[in-house]
């Protein structure tokens, strides 16, 4: 992976993970609001989510190129 | 009565409310893949100064407040990540050169101590 790709991968992830948090914690607070009694867990579930979902996207992102793809193949009886 | 149908009327709105928060995630592929996230924050840096700004102007028309014009931020043109990376470059060559270069001078400094203690 050359350089420059590195940084777009870094640029792409820290890009991700701050719509993901923000919208995880945007979830949160709508959900906070309407249904469960401006409690705070709902707020700190979303973000958490978000978060995980930015880090899995991250980790697949770096570690594409390096993934091998394969398939079974039926062994033909003769 | 009246009651009953008052909080199913709030349980609707805010149904609606929320369903419409997530309907909007999903439109906008907030949560999908990376590609598009980045998109999404590309076109919210583009849609979002414009609009605080008609806002702040309509704002301003309505209540005849004057909101001071803010400076321009300044133009910082320090390339952050070259002298970054040259920092740590110049870090670890050091760190690398290390141990013979203090083999190098204690053994200078041994050489003096004993020139001058003859």
């Amino acid at each position: 992976m050359s350089e420059s790709e590195l940084g777009r991968k870094w640029d792409r992830c820290l890009a991700d993970a701050v719509v993901k948090i923000g919208t995880g914690f945007g979830l949160g607070i709508v959900f906070s609001l309407t249904f469960f009694k401006r409690r705070m867990w709902p707020l700190a579930f979303g973000s958490g989510m978000g978060l995980g979902m930015a880090y899995s996207n991250c980790q697949h992102d770096f570690q594409a190129p390096y993934l091998l793809h394969g398939k079974y193949v039926k062994e033909q009886e003769q | 009565m009246v009651a009953r149908v008052w909080s199913l009327m709030r349980f609707l709105i805010k149904g609606s409310v929320a369903g419409g928060a997530v309907y909007l995630v999903y439109d906008q592929e907030l949560l999908g893949p990376s590609d598009k996230s980045q998109a999404a924050l590309q076109k919210a840096g583009e849609v979002v100064p414009p609009a605080m700004y008609q806002f702040s102007q309509y704002v301003c028309q309505q209540t005849g407040l004057q909101i001071p014009q803010l400076p321009a931020p300044p133009k910082i043109d320090f390339p952050i990540r070259d002298s970054w990376n040259a920092g740590i470059m110049t870090v670890m060559s050091a760190l690398s050169v290390a141990p013979s270069k203090v083999r190098e001078y204690s053994k200078e400094g041994w050489e003096y101590v004993k020139a001058r203690t003859k």
